[in-house]
């Protein structure tokens, strides 16, 4: 059946279709829609799970693909560092169900983060990699690495950008497959399953070379990589991978170029290299253009291919300058690479690139800066902070405070202006340690999420309170994963488990042996402050709990935490409820305080900081 | 040849909406399209982009600079950040809503008058269409829904029209909002009437 389906969706249910038994990961833009597409879709009888992070559900995938079932494994590109020490491992050992692990690249940086390129790992792992170019693609290839993976026994990567992954097109769907159902696989072999000796992994290090030789045939007898070569010789080749392969069609289009003038390798993989084809179209060309995003992966090996085929034609790419090495490829680049290869514009082209990096008009464009939402019980515990410091007699720029992933780096950002940093996920507790040893004897302070605690914080903790260093860590605990759309995770109440068993925060943090220990509610400003005020003075290891659930997810289910009275006769227009709070829900026009009633949650933290009284929180219901 | 649209906003605005029902009709009238959101990092509140290529096959879902047939804009800060991609010849449709951020309520940063907007249209060579809030209609006390009020008044640029039959996006605006689909349809013909269509 004909869909609309985004690339994430289109994973997810070519994987439904080749027969999936286990699909696991850890949400991150812009891989999240993935598994959230199997989790509303897949009929009963697979198992699909949130994973506390990205090497757990690698694991699990590997452990069930091993037992012969055939497993997916999601993630963005930094839980593919996170999962990658399981991952060379399980490189070596080979698997026996088909086990996919896909990975999106977020080239031009939509959601923060490095701008890394994931296949790098699978070059320095020889795992072949499929790079679909779009959705329908995506759904085509997903089936391919399963069946490759099979084939050849090897674990199969699938990375997708983001223009592919968060795109969606219209895409025949067809029925998932059911998963097998003989008995799984219960095999002991330790040359295989283990890392026990020398002996061992040599021998596995041979035969991952040897799959990969073995994966560059599979791809090559299917045509996989599609190659089209024009009769005469001598003129341009272009080899493009990934995303860039979508858009070079219209590219030749915008300059006027005919796609029968060029020969094109639209290649499926960077590894393994697609040797025979590259030879192929150097033995026909004069000259190359490169089209791949981010890294010069592909191109070193066609530099290496044509030295090896004695080619002295010109190849431009990344590596002889035309090109950049970061952001998303467009038409706008695939022209100048091609006008570098004496391929010019023509007349009525439809590229404009008169804007550049900012245009004039986006110059006008008010500032909007990004905040917490209305209602979120992060602000509060960010004001908690601002006043906790100033109470232990402290000014802000003398208290480091460090960040953490996920919604809670938004204390980065105006009116709190409190985060100092922010690295990967769990670094905050560990980073903060690092500033203690250096020398820093004003107070510490480490803040994370609940979900980001739960997938890397733990270990940090455990080490400040085994080496007694003096900080506080204050775990913003909202009871879902929020800054990836609202998933569910270990820490989440019990009704919205749905099976799961809830890890609880509060039982955790007081048994770890810390100095000290407090759970604080957000919204009772006076209270998160002087107990964060007396952990600041402690100079000791404090843990903080600071608890309330996402505004967001409350709203949903019709909660309110209160409701907001605004008498305009006491407002002296001090503006302090803007200043600092930020909250959305505020608004000055015409010289008076206004409250957007859809978004305001009544949390009252507005009300806590009017010095006249104007702005009352009531109880509701 | 495709049609390009860029649609951008204010997250909560409901931009992803207007691309999502565009593509649903494009489904339901068998052409093929594609769309890709930009949302950024923040839940609401943040700069929102849709990218929607309708009548595309085999090429990729991002649209150049200069290369959209019609933008929609459905804040004016927030639409000069859509003005890269209007075409010499396209069509710019502001919806004239202001959004003040936090930075201009304290008098920290300036917000631009409407003939900015224009003038930055008018500069790609593009024609400036504009749709002022206070035209919708109200059920009850409350005005309807304003981006369905805009993807009414963009079904009726040639662009659009040309390729979509607004019966399909009525038929898909009923499905989504089966108790409120009067206001909504009311919404969308309005729309439809303040760019001169029926």
């Amino acid at each position: 059946m004909k869909r609309i389906v985004t690339g994430n969706e289109a994973v997810a249910y070519g994987a439904l279709r080749s027969g999936v038994a286990v699909a696991t990961g850890y949400p991150g833009t812009p891989s999240t829609g993935c598994l959230t597409a199997l989790l509303a879709s897949a009929p009963p009888g697979r198992h699909i799970e949130w994973s506390t992070n990205e090497k757990v559900a690698f694991e699990i995938a590997s452990g069930a693909a091993w037992a012969g079932r055939r497993a997916l494994v999601a993630m963005k590109m930094s839980g593919l560092n996170v999962a990658y020490d399981a991952v060379i491992s399980i490189a070596y050992s080979g698997t026996n169900g088909g086990l996919v692990l896909y990975v999106a690249d977020d080239p031009g940086v939509s959601a923060g983060m490095a701008e890394q390129d994931s296949r790098g790992f699978a070059l320095m792992s020889d795992l072949p990699i499929l790079e679909p170019d779009t959705p329908e693609s995506a759904y085509q290839l997903v089936q391919m690495a399963f069946d490759l993976s099979e084939a050849v026994r090897t674990p199969v990567m699938l990375r997708l950008t983001t223009a592919v992954a968060l795109g969606s097109a219209i895409v025949a769907v067809e029925d998932p497959t059911a998963p097998r159902s003989d008995p799984p696989i219960l095999e002991r072999e330790i040359a295989r399953y283990t890392k026990a000796g020398s002996a061992i992994c040599r021998a596995q290090h041979s035969d991952l070379i040897d799959r990969l030789e073995r994966a560059a045939d599979w791809i090559h007898d299917r045509a996989l990589h599609r190659l089209s070569l024009v009769p005469e010789a001598g003129g341009l080749g272009v080899v493009a991978v990934g995303a860039a392969c979508a858009c070079l069609g219209e590219a030749l289009a915008a300059i006027g170029c005919s796609p029968s003038d060029i020969s094109v390798l639209r290649a499926v993989a960077t590894s393994p290299f697609p040797a025979a084809e590259v030879r192929a179209l150097l033995d026909r060309v004069g000259a190359l253009l490169v089209l791949e995003e981010l890294e010069p992966h592909l191109e070193r090996g066609v530099w290496i291919e044509a030295r090896r085929s004695g080619f002295d034609g010109p190849i431009v790419g990344k590596l002889d300058g035309t090109l950049p090495r970061t952001g998303e490829y467009g038409v706008a680049e695939i022209v100048r690479g091609l006008a570098a290869c004496g391929v010019d514009r023509t007349d009525g082209v439809r590229i404009d690139d008169r804007a550049g990096p900012v245009s004039e008009a986006e110059r006008h464009s008010a500032p909007r800066t990004i905040t917490v939402c209305a209602g979120c019980p992060h602000r509060g515990t960010y004001m908690a902070i601002e006043a906790a410091i100033a109470v232990a007699g402290f000014a802000p720029d003398e208290v480091m405070v460090t960040g953490d992933i996920g919604c809670t780096i938004l204390g980065m950002n105006p009116p709190f202006d409190l985060l100092w940093n922010e690295v990967s996920m769990g670094s905050s507790i560990s980073i903060a340690q690092g500033y203690v040893h250096a020398g820093v004897r004003t107070p510490v302070i480490a803040t994370i999420g609940d979900s980001t605690f739960f997938h890397g914080g733990l270990p940090g903790v455990l080490n400040a309170i085994h080496r007694k260093v003096p900080l506080t860590v204050i775990v913003m605990d909202n009871g879902w994963t929020s800054m990836t759309g609202m998933q569910v995770n270990l820490g989440t109440d019990e009704a919205f488990q749905e099976g799961g068993r809830r890890i609880d925060l509060a039982a955790i943090l007081p048994a770890l042996g810390a100095d000290g220990y407090v759970e604080v509610d957000p919204f009772d400003l006076p209270g998160a402050t002087s107990a964060i005020a007396d952990c600041l003075k402690a100079g000791d290891v404090r843990l903080v709990l600071a608890r309330r659930e996402c505004a967001i997810q409350a709203a949903r289910r019709g909660e309110v935490a209160g409701r907001i009275r605004f008498d305009p006769g006491r407002c002296v227009i001090c503006r302090r409820c803007l200043t600092v709070t930020g909250c959305p829900a505020l608004g000055l026009a015409d010289g008076a305080i206004s409250i957007d009633s859809r978004q305001c949650t009544g949390c009252g933290l507005c009300a806590r900081v009017c010095p006249t009284g104007a702005l009352r929180r009531e109880d509701v219901g | 040849m495709s049609c390009d649209l860029v649609i951008v906003g204010v997250g909560g605005q409901g931009v992803l909406t207007i691309a999502e029902l565009l593509m649903e009709a494009a489904l339901a009238g068998g052409l093929p399209a594609s769309l890709v959101p930009t949302k950024g990092m923040a839940q609401r509140g943040g700069f929102v982009k849709a990218e929607l290529r309708l009548g595309a096959e085999g090429i990729g879902p991002r649209i150049a600079d200069g290369g959209a047939d019609l933008v929609i804009a459905m804040e004016r800060s927030e639409g000069l950040k859509g003005v890269r991609f209007a075409r010499r010849d396209g069509t710019f449709l502001l919806y004239d809503h202001v959004w003040t951020p936090l930075d201009v309520m304290l008098g920290r940063a300036a917000y631009p008058e409407r003939a900015v907007v224009e003038t930055a249209v008018h500069a790609m060579g593009g024609r400036c269409v504009v749709l002022e809030p206070g035209d919708r209609p109200a059920v009850g006390d409350r005005r309807v829904a304003a981006n369905i009020f805009v993807l009414g008044a963009a079904s009726g640029i040639d662009a659009v029209a040309e390729r979509i039959d607004p019966d399909l996006i009525e038929a898909r605006i009923g499905e989504r909002w089966r108790t409120a689909q009067d206001a909504n349809l009311l919404a969308f013909r309005a729309g439809r009437a303040a760019v001169g269509v029926r």
